[in-house]
């Protein structure tokens, strides 16, 4: 029986082990050939200890992600954070890829347009990813192509835009949308008598 | 089906049971936490006794503190990031000023160093405590918070000495620490170590031990371990899946590299696990701590920077982690040489184990577990939301 599941196992395509994830740790050096090596993808640099940073075409990213997933034996994706640069018309997507073998995180940038905002989704490869993409999606509006489920998820009731784009300019979203309310009490009615001429008889409030 | 909906006089019971397929039904949990964490709800779908879907509700505690930050000045946002998290909010001031010494070139002394992990230890310890209380309380098990969270205030108590905020501290400053030690703060400290160590024992016999807790929480909610990685679970969870990973040593940061502790594993992976992990964990950072207070240096504990109110951080990027005690902490932190954030991104800890694997390991888990489940990832639910 267990060996039964375990060729069950072996068989679901998800339970996928990357390739490379055991052996001994490589140098920055050494990571910065083999992604030059394997996606070809040159523009790669070390920028700390433990720091890859580089610059990837927005179309060729999830091959990369793949490879770097698949070849490379980087098994975390950390996060996938993005930044409105508004003066060039541009997100900029910024994906944290940890390796556990090399103690080493790769940061791989791509940039895309804010008009037609869309880049191919990456939670095929890892499943949380799903879910930062749903947040990026809700908070600025870019949309991954594949992932199924980019419903809103902080901001259920929501009908504005994309709140954390650079021209969603909070201050004046609440002055068009909310009434503002004056909310300066009058205090010397309200101490007039003291304390207890505001409440009832039996100590309830009026 | 049909005898066992309808009473001795023909009378249906289940009125939309009208076949196998209406078996199922909905469930809302929460909003309110069905721990002591924060708002988050659960949306269940059953059949009997048994979820076979769960899909996560946030939002209840969203403030905007990301869209806040990039309106701030870099000194404001102190007083902001310790909000993402309530049990443990040390990690984010923490992270947040390393990002800015990062980008800026800021060193920050030996002394602050040290007191930086003195402060996030102690948050560790206080959160675990916190984490021991509220697991007791999903499963029934009543003394438990009472005591672990009377302890507990025995370590705010030192960080109300130490930073005059008991919760959030505001403490960790781009270039060091606010202040130093009070006279005999050091002692204290030993005082209550030595105290909560004894108490272990007495919590060993309460709760680790406890018949109740072995029935509820042994084999219930396994993480597979070969799917831990690929659902992106990071800290004490991963560990409780059998890997031995920490960013404290595997990507050290402040002085932990100088400390000698050990990474405790299980491979059990279930409920029972991830709560003993932590309890091990404990056992690590009491001695982390005492390390401190013996290696301590002198010195100044702030390296002092010109007027905050003026601060520009020159332009760039950088994304440092840190573990907390509830996983992997990130800020991904862009300056674009001005004198506020032009972006700050959050990577809480539970933004994978409160919604993806709390998703997955619910399903086939009984509505009794579904509570002390959510406790047993210790997701915080703020993290997610920000």
């Amino acid at each position: 029986m267990s060996a039964q599941n375990s060729t069950a196992q072996t068989a679901d395509p998800r339970v996928r082990q990357p390739e490379a994830v055991v052996g001994l740790s490589r140098s920055e050096e050494d990571i910065i050939k083999v992604l030059w090596d394997v996606t070809g993808n040159d523009a790669f640099s070390l920028k700390a200890p433990r720091r890859i940073e580089g610059v990837v075409d927005s179309d060729k990213l999830h091959d990369f992600a793949f490879l770097i997933w698949s070849r490379v034996g980087f098994q975390h994706l950390s996060a996938i954070s993005c930044v409105d640069w508004l003066a060039e018309g541009e997100f900029e997507l910024i994906y944290h890829f940890w390796s556990y073998r090399d103690s080493c995180l790769v940061s791989a940038k791509t940039r895309i347009s804010r008009d037609s905002a869309l880049i191919a989704t990456v939670s095929d490869i890892w499943q949380p990813a799903s879910f930062f993409e749903r947040d990026v999606h809700e908070m600025f509006g870019v949309v991954f192509e594949g992932n199924s489920d980019l419903e809103k998820y902080i901001l259920t009731d929501w009908d504005g835009p994309p709140p954390m784009r650079k021209d969603f300019v909070t201050r004046d979203f609440a002055h068009n949308h909310f009434h503002f309310r004056d909310y300066e009490p009058d205090w010397d009615e309200l101490v007039k008598g003291g304390y207890h001429s505001n409440r009832g008889e039996g100590g309830t409030d009026v | 089906m049909s005898e066992l909906v309808t009473a001795h006089d023909g009378r249906s019971l289940m009125p939309g049971a009208k076949s196998l397929e209406n078996r199922e039904y909905n469930l809302f949990i929460g909003p309110n936490h069905p721990g002591i964490e924060g708002n988050f709800a659960l949306k269940l779908t059953l059949e009997g006794d048994t979820i076979v879907k769960a899909k996560t509700e946030a939002g209840f505690l969203h403030r905007g503190f990301e869209k806040l930050m990039e309106e701030r000045l870099f000194i404001q946002n102190i007083a902001i990031v310790c909000r993402i998290c309530v049990p443990d909010p040390d990690p984010n001031e923490e992270n947040y000023a390393r990002a800015i010494e990062v980008l800026a070139d800021i060193e920050v002394p030996r002394r602050a160093q040290f007191i930086r992990v003195l402060v996030l230890e102690l948050s560790r310890l206080a959160s675990h405590l916190f984490t021991f209380g509220g697991h007791a309380g999903t499963i029934g098990l009543y003394t438990m918070p009472n005591w672990s969270i009377s302890d507990r205030d025995r370590v705010l108590d030192l960080f109300e000495e130490l930073t005059g905020g008991r919760v959030y501290h505001i403490y960790n400053m781009p270039g060091g620490v606010r202040r130093d030690f009070p006279d005999g703060f050091a002692s204290r400290v030993r005082d209550v170590l030595e105290y909560i160590e004894g108490r272990l024992p007495d919590y060993d016999n309460l709760f680790f031990n406890n018949k109740i807790l072995h029935k509820r929480a042994i084999g219930i909610g396994v993480l597979p371990p070969d799917r831990a990685m690929e659902w992106g679970t990071t800290g004490p969870n991963l560990r409780a899946a059998g890997f031995a990973h920490d960013v404290r040593k595997d990507d050290p940061y402040e002085v932990y590299d100088e400390l000698d502790f050990e990474i405790p594993t299980l491979t059990d992976s279930d409920a029972y696990s991830r709560l003993m992990i932590r309890r091990k964990e404990l056992v690590q950072t009491i001695g982390i701590i005492r390390q401190v207070l013996d290696k301590i240096p002198e010195g100044p504990v702030w390296n002092k920077q010109p007027n905050p109110l003026k601060w520009r951080v020159p332009a760039g990027d950088v994304y440092v982690r840190s573990e907390s005690s509830k996983g992997e902490y990130a800020y991904y932190m862009v300056s674009d040489g001005g004198v506020r954030p032009y972006r700050v991104h959050v990577r809480g800890a539970s933004v994978t184990h409160g919604v993806h694997i709390l998703e997955n390991m619910l399903v086939g888990t009984r509505i009794e577990d579904a509570s002390q489940l959510m406790f047993s990832l210790d997701a915080c639910p703020p993290e997610v939301d920000r």
